[in-house]
């Protein structure tokens, strides 16, 4: 797990899973399909995303695919700063 | 946080005042009787830049900041005694200008923006259906493809604007099952599209002359270039719409506030109850006193969340706790009003009743009170 994607579990862990052991939220665990990113979190960590790492996530982009795990997120912020 | 109105928006804020009480605020009482809405009074409001406030000038807009166009619609509201109008106005600007400003391609803001803000055209979004009032993602109207298209079905119900709507943002799922999560699609569409049809217009109890209706999309087709915001992209759209319309379309209720506030000091002074002036006596005072503080801490939160529009894209939590404090303000201080008017705020002649009838639906449009309180405990990790 690199630095951005440690960054990404902990503000999950925060927001969202307070009280959840931090190994039992995975690389690959399913944000969306799991319950965890609703409609107002899933604002909220688009939100941190951009503010965090400068970039701005086109509203087309806010997609399981995209956001649907650690990895597939911190891929997406990856993509982001580099284009 | 300083927000003294600079000498440009003290102009703007006086000129928009002055037209307002000049020019809209005729006939009141029988227009509000009638359900009168009026293309020609929607024309004039255009011609003072309020159909297009925050539209870039290069499209025919008034180019305004975030904060600006708070200011500017304070001052709409607290001139103009027809809500139902300001209502639509702010309606049309939040949920069509905005986001075509925002996510538009440079060929859909070349086409609609010039007519959006000239006053030519009206624009309306439709998300509400039957079912998904407060749960708008749960809704059922679909769009799917079609050749180099997609055919749109369903029914959308408590539109405001679409009697009238020239242009229409409709939203509807283009992968069910995705929902929220890319799985809805804004489509950009204009009147007399075949199959797109708007219904009769719905009586309510306020805000009797902004128009509001169902719209019926039966197998209506949209070309890929009518998509809005890029496929699946509905849902950030409507969200975007939403967080301008719950800060600078209530900053119109800041304004009524304002107004109501003073007729109820002017009552107050002159009119008397056991030998001096109601405004004497305490139980009449505090109701203003209370007024006052209302109307400050709204505009107040009002600006600072219009300001913050324009500096990050998280005021979803700022714009649900502006709608939700200046919506109640409103309603309390329209009850208030009435009360202080006593009998005769009863009457339709004074037409502060008129000012509570309209007040109501603040709480309910725009997303309820209880949403708002929903979004906000989420915002705070409950």
């Amino acid at each position: 797990m690199d630095e951005i994607e440690s960054e990404i579990k902990s503000y999950i862990l925060e927001s969202f899973l307070p009280n959840v052991n931090p190994e039992e939220l995975t690389a690959a665990t399913p944000l969306i399909a799991g319950g965890i990113l609703d409609s107002v979190a899933t604002i909220r960590l688009v939100t941190f995303l951009d503010e965090r790492f400068g970039i701005e996530i086109q509203a087309h982009e806010v997609n399981a695919e995209n956001l649907d795990s650690l990895t597939s997120i911190a891929a997406l912020v990856r993509r982001k700063r580099t284009s | 946080m300083d927000f003294s109105h600079t000498p440009e928006q003290a102009r703007l804020r006086q000129e928009i005042v002055a037209f307002a009480r000049a020019s809209l605020n005729a006939n009141m009482i029988e227009r509000d009787r009638g359900q009168v809405f009026s293309r020609e009074l929607w024309k004039a409001c255009a011609g003072l830049g309020l159909a297009g406030l925050p539209a870039p000038p290069e499209f025919g807009g008034a180019g305004l900041d975030p904060l600006t166009c708070a200011i500017a619609l304070d001052a709409f509201g607290y001139g103009c005694a027809d809500h139902g109008l300001v209502f639509s106005l702010s309606a049309h600007v939040m949920s069509c200008v905005v986001p075509i400003a925002k996510f538009g391609s440079d060929a859909q803001k070349h086409k609609y923006l010039p007519g959006l803000c000239d006053g030519t055209w009206i624009g309306v979004h439709a998300m509400t259906e039957a079912g998904s009032g407060s749960d708008p993602f749960s809704m059922r109207s679909q769009a799917v493809r079609d050749g180099a298209g997609w055919r749109i079905n369903g029914t959308k119900t408590f539109i405001s604007n679409a009697p009238e709507a020239d242009v229409i943002i409709v939203f509807a799922l283009t992968d069910p099952e995705a929902r929220f999560h890319g799985g809805v699609t804004a489509f950009l569409l204009d009147r007399g599209t075949r199959g797109l049809k708007a219904g009769r217009n719905i009586e309510k109890m306020g805000l009797r002359t902004a128009p509001l209706s169902e719209v019926t999309f039966d197998d209506v087709w949209a070309s890929d270039e009518a998509v809005l915001g890029g496929l699946g992209g509905g849902a950030f759209v409507f969200a975007h719409s939403m967080d301008w319309e719950r800060i600078c379309l209530f900053a119109a209720h800041v304004g009524q506030m304002e107004r109501l506030m003073e007729q109820s000091i002017a009552y107050a002074r002159t009119r008397e109850a056991a030998g001096k002036p109601i405004g004497k006596h305490q139980a009449i005072s505090h109701k203003v006193a209370d007024m006052k503080i209302r109307l400050e801490a709204a505009r107040l939160l009002t600006y600072r969340s219009a300001s913050r529009l324009e500096v990050s894209r998280g005021v979803s939590l700022d714009a649900a706790v502006t709608k939700v404090f200046v919506s109640e303000a409103l309603v309390q201080t329209a009850l208030d009003t009435v009360q202080i008017f006593g009998g005769y705020g009863y009457t339709t002649e004074y037409e502060v009743e008129r000012a509570l009838r309209d007040a109501l639906g603040a709480t309910i449009y725009s997303g309820t009170s209880e949403v708002q309180r929903n979004i906000i405990a989420n915002w705070l990790g409950l």
